[in-house]
């Protein structure tokens, strides 16, 4: 335990001054090797084993080989009636007093020790565990991010087929809006030349009928009154013989 | 006896070479110096968790002034209970016991508040002199009165802190000292004595804690009254 102490104080003594390197024997003596201050060597986790409390494991471990396992209980033992036989500790009132305090003390330790070195645990745990959920925040957050990326490359990937696709439909268009137009100018052409033939008909027809109409109209000028008494008697006496066949037949 | 039972308050001294200074600075080499480590281990850590609590509790119904005293407070609290605390094991000597030591931590701290609050703010310090609500007859003598409990205060803390202990340990020394010489004589009587003092050991470890706190608690508010 006092060596404990020593250690406690040594180290305390290391952190606090300059001076403390050189008074305390420092293995790692950090202003002259040419380690750095990092990484830190770890803090032991638990502390050192001690048996009825105070009494290092160390302690019994120097002493198995060659004492055995009741090598410093005998000795413990042998201390007290040493000290208790030669008085050089007296029993007195203050005994009893220290007996009292001691019992307490040992009382409240073993009563409260594993709860507050459980409160103490679970102090330090709460603060790991608030720096770990920002951690696993950001991890799934970047995890999140890589997903992302992910899809947006297979997009990527997809998009040529979208451009093709799409100038597909471009280039469709175009030709539907060429051929459109193209069949207009056809339709516009063939009307313009229909109208030409219409009218060529037209003037033909015209031409046609003006002919007929003079011709007929000179035939009929040609035609002298005495031409016309002639047929006119001619057509009569037509008539006159054909009556008289009809008649005829029509007695018979 | 009666010799050997006051024998424990004596300043102590190796063959003439006074040791109050190695007494005093026990408690020095008990707690451990926080690392520049973002976790400790367990002691350390219950020690920090203790120490920012009580500035918590103390000096929360402060204002900012007051929180520069945060340091002085909190290193008299750990040093006064683990003074007292150590005190308790068998044939240790108590700085505390000492009035002088005691006085010498109330006056000038409490004479720090009353200056401070004088410079500051002196009608709002002399204020404090008259409780609110006094008939008109009494302010005269209510005056008089409560400047005689102001000068009061370091003595009452010296001795209040002093008292107690010595008390106690002089109990404790007693209560021993009788069961001691008893167990002989009347072994059950003795058992009974026994059972007394280990009560009492109880209670004086409860009273080293308190009367501890209780001078930083009381500093604390003439404190928050000045600043």
């Amino acid at each position: 335990m006092l060596s404990r102490a020593v250690f406690l104080s040594a180290n305390f003594l290391k952190g606090s001054a300059p001076l403390g390197a050189g008074l305390v024997h420092a293995p790692r003596s950090l202003h002259t090797s040419s380690q750095s201050l990092a990484p830190v060597p770890p803090l032991p986790e638990k502390p050192g084993k001690v048996r009825h409390g105070f009494v290092p494991e160390e302690f019994f471990q120097l002493l198995y080989p060659k004492t055995g396992v009741t090598g410093p209980y005998m000795f413990g033992t042998g201390l007290i009636i040493y000290l208790l036989s030669k008085e050089i500790y007296v029993i007195n009132q203050e005994t009893l007093a220290g007996i009292s305090i001691g019992a307490i003390i040992i009382y409240a330790v073993k009563k409260f020790g594993p709860s507050v070195a459980a409160f103490a645990d679970q102090l330090n745990e709460e603060k790991v565990a608030k720096v770990q959920e920002v951690k696993d925040l950001a991890m799934t957050n970047l995890a999140q991010a890589i997903e992302n990326e992910k899809k947006e490359q297979w997009r990527v990937e997809g998009r040529s087929m979208l451009f093709d696709a799409k100038r597909n439909n471009v280039a469709m268009l175009l030709e539907t809006n060429y051929r459109e137009r193209q069949h207009m100018v056809t339709n516009e052409v063939k009307r313009r030349l229909d109208y030409q033939i219409a009218l060529q008909h037209l003037n033909r027809r015209l031409e046609q009928e003006h002919m007929i109409n003079w011709v007929e109209k000179s035939v009929i000028s040609s035609i002298t009154p005495q031409q016309e008494k002639e047929s006119i008697a001619k057509c009569i006496t037509d008539l006159k013989a054909l009556a008289k066949s009809t008649q005829a037949k029509a007695v018979i | 006896m009666m010799l050997n039972l006051f024998d424990q308050f004596m300043s102590p001294t190796l063959l003439g070479i006074p040791l109050m200074l190695l007494a005093l600075s026990l408690p020095w080499v008990l707690y451990p110096k926080p690392l520049k480590r973002w976790l400790n281990n367990r002691t350390l850590t219950i020690q920090s968790w203790f120490i920012n609590n009580f500035i918590k509790q103390i000096f929360l119904p402060m204002n900012t002034e007051g929180h520069k005293w945060a340091m002085l407070l909190t290193s008299l609290l750990i040093f006064l209970i683990t003074l007292n605390l150590l005190g308790l094991l068998p044939y240790t000597f108590t700085p505390t016991t000492q009035l002088s030591l005691n006085m010498a931590f109330a006056t000038p701290i409490w004479l720090t508040t009353v200056i401070l609050g004088m410079r500051k703010q002196p009608t709002h310090s002399l204020g404090h002199l008259l409780p609110e609500g006094t008939p008109t007859l009494l302010i005269p003598i209510l005056v008089v009165i409560e400047t005689i409990s102001l000068f009061i205060r370091p003595l009452a803390l010296g001795v209040r802190l002093t008292a107690n202990l010595t008390a106690g340990h002089l109990l404790i020394q007693l209560i021993a000292s009788g069961a001691y010489f008893l167990f002989p004589l009347m072994p059950a009587v003795a058992l009974l004595t026994s059972t007394l003092l280990f009560l009492l050991t109880l209670l004086e470890v409860a009273v080293a804690m308190i009367q501890a706190y209780v001078f930083v608690l009381l500093l604390s508010l003439y404190l928050q009254e000045n600043i």
